[in-house]
């Protein structure tokens, strides 16, 4: 056999391997895509959104209060998540441009990130919890605020690092304030990228179920008392999908195709927009 | 020659990062509504020199001013300079084109905004006057709210000038303003520098003695950190009292 001939076949087969390896993986995604559709199609009904749960065994009901509760906590986080991981970003690609101070967060950020959810659900716990004696959607926007702001940070500073530098001194040069050039001009400028990280954060939360475990805990009424327990549709998927009952197995089926659905479009969104605004 | 001296440098010295001597002992005259050109090989200062006169280097840490620069009757390398106020009277054009991330419109209104002018009517001549005086109100008539980075580099550069000259400075710096554009964009540029020297001071930085020659009134050649030889543009280019002068613009060096 020739050196040629030799190459041709080890090139043929690191190609059929790493083929097989990307297949593989696919298959699975595809495989808990296709099965959560099946399952989740079937047993979506109107119900599902516009009924409260109905007690243990019973037939019947929906789950309007976890999406309800779900909903509140995760707008919450993003009303406390987004605004410190903005301002944390801005501060550390800004006011600390190049300073020591500012890598060493950067990279706590980053390992942030990769932390477990349940690790930060028992801090919460232990701060917002504890202490009060009672779970709470607060502690649980609270736990989901924790892991959205490294996200949300990291992107905005890598977002607002990308502005060039000579934009800033042009505004500088016509008399602006430091404040004014930055909210004028360089958020102008990284608006889209910014907005990307934003949504990419919460659809990195709306599927988290550790930290709401040790928080917000659930609720098998309708409420929106952020002071008491709330449900939300992650938890309910747990305890449905752990539950004896086939009417329980049956919504968790759907309410996890919702989600997966809604996590799936804001990643989608997300990306689009990022491809968007590099095209310009 | 009597002319009104607009902005006055003595014996100024400037360092980078504590201890890195950039400018020497430089003094020299800028006069009203002339253009003064700065050249010299890469590194010589002339960059350096131009930002002193709106305090760019005060963006960045451990900078040092000694010496002074007379302006409007006061020092404003002095710690009591108000920069903004400084910046809003002397404007700068940068190598490449700065535009903003916004419309044409709003860019020209950015610096408006800054000095208080809100007035929608107001607003909308100032922005129609500015783009005429930078002469490119005919090329954008019809699209002032599309993104200034539709436009073409020359394009951009001339909206920055536009820009720039919106918020009525007495002195407009340019550091190497067409480097980055083609021949016919650069004319349009040096023809405008020409013409905008009826309204404002002008200084500017480049690396094309041609351009020296052809646009300013006074010339600067700088070596090392000094200024070697100041005089009109006339007698710098045909003949300079100094060799290295001379050896410069001949191309036998730099």
């Amino acid at each position: 056999m020739t050196r040629e001939q030799t190459r041709k076949i080890e090139n043929y087969i690191a190609l059929s391997l790493s083929g097989l390896a990307a297949l593989a993986g696919l298959f699975w995604l595809v495989f808990i895509l296709g099965d959560v559709l099946v399952h989740g199609l079937g047993a979506l009904t109107p119900d599902l959104f516009l009924k409260d749960a109905v007690p243990a065994g019973m037939t019947g009901g929906g789950l309007r209060h976890a999406f309800v509760g779900q909903l509140l906590v995760t707008l919450a986080a993003t009303l406390i998540g987004v605004p410190l991981g903005v301002l944390g970003g801005t501060f550390l690609a800004e006011y600390a441009r190049g300073t020591h101070f500012a890598r060493v967060i950067s990279i706590l950020a980053d390992i942030m990130v990769s932390v477990p959810s349940i690790v930060i659900g028992a801090f919460a716990y232990a701060i917002l919890v504890r202490p009060l004696h009672h779970f709470s959607g607060w502690a649980g926007a609270v736990a989901l605020a924790i892991i959205m702001i490294p996200v949300v940070l990291r992107t905005t500073e890598d977002m607002l690092t990308l502005v060039p530098w000579t934009i800033r001194e042009a505004a500088f040069a016509l008399g602006a304030p430091y404040y004014k050039v930055i909210i004028q001009v360089v958020y102008r400028g990284a608006a889209t990228g910014i907005l990307t990280g934003v949504i990419l954060s919460i659809a990195r939360v709306a599927g988290e179920t550790a930290p709401l475990l040790f928080t917000s805990f659930n609720n098998a009424f309708f409420s929106t008392d952020m002071n008491g327990p709330l449900a939300s549709l992650t938890v309910s998927i747990f305890q449905y999908a752990m539950g004896p009952y086939d009417d329980w197995h049956r919504q968790a089926w759907a309410a996890s195709f919702v989600i997966t659905l809604f996590i799936l479009g804001l990643t989608i969104a997300g990306r689009a927009l990022l491809k968007w605004r590099y095209k310009k | 020659m009597t002319q009104e001296i607009d902005l006055e440098v003595k014996g100024l010295q400037f360092y980078y990062n504590g201890d890195n001597h950039a400018l020497r002992d430089i003094t020299l005259p800028i006069y009203k509504n002339r253009v003064t050109a700065l050249i010299g090989p890469s590194g010589c200062g002339k960059t350096t020199l131009l930002r002193c006169f709106n305090r760019m280097h005060d963006l960045y840490p451990r900078h040092r001013y000694e010496g002074s620069i007379s302006f409007e009757g006061r020092n404003i390398l002095s710690d009591k300079e108000d920069l903004i106020r400084l910046r809003s009277r002397i404007g700068m054009v940068f190598q490449k084109p700065t535009p903003f991330p916004m419309s044409i419109a709003e860019n020209i209104a950015y610096g408006l905004r800054l000095k208080g002018i809100r007035n929608r009517t107001e607003l909308a001549g100032r922005i129609e006057q500015a783009l005429k005086h930078a002469a490119l109100w005919n090329e954008v008539r019809d699209k002032l709210n599309n993104s200034a980075y539709d436009l073409s580099g020359g394009q951009q550069q001339r909206l920055v000038i536009a820009r720039a000259l919106a918020v009525e400075p007495e002195v407009l710096l340019f550091d190497e303003p067409t480097s980055a554009l083609d021949p016919i964009s650069t004319g349009k540029i040096e023809e405008l520098v020409s013409v905008l020297k009826q309204d404002v001071t002008i200084i500017i930085v480049t690396h094309n003695m041609q351009q020296a020659a052809r646009v300013s009134d006074m010339t600067g050649f700088m070596y090392l950190g000094e200024l070697v030889e100041f005089g009109t543009t006339e007698k710098i280019f045909t003949a300079p009292d100094k060799k290295q002068t001379d050896d410069y613009i001949t191309g036998r060096f730099g």
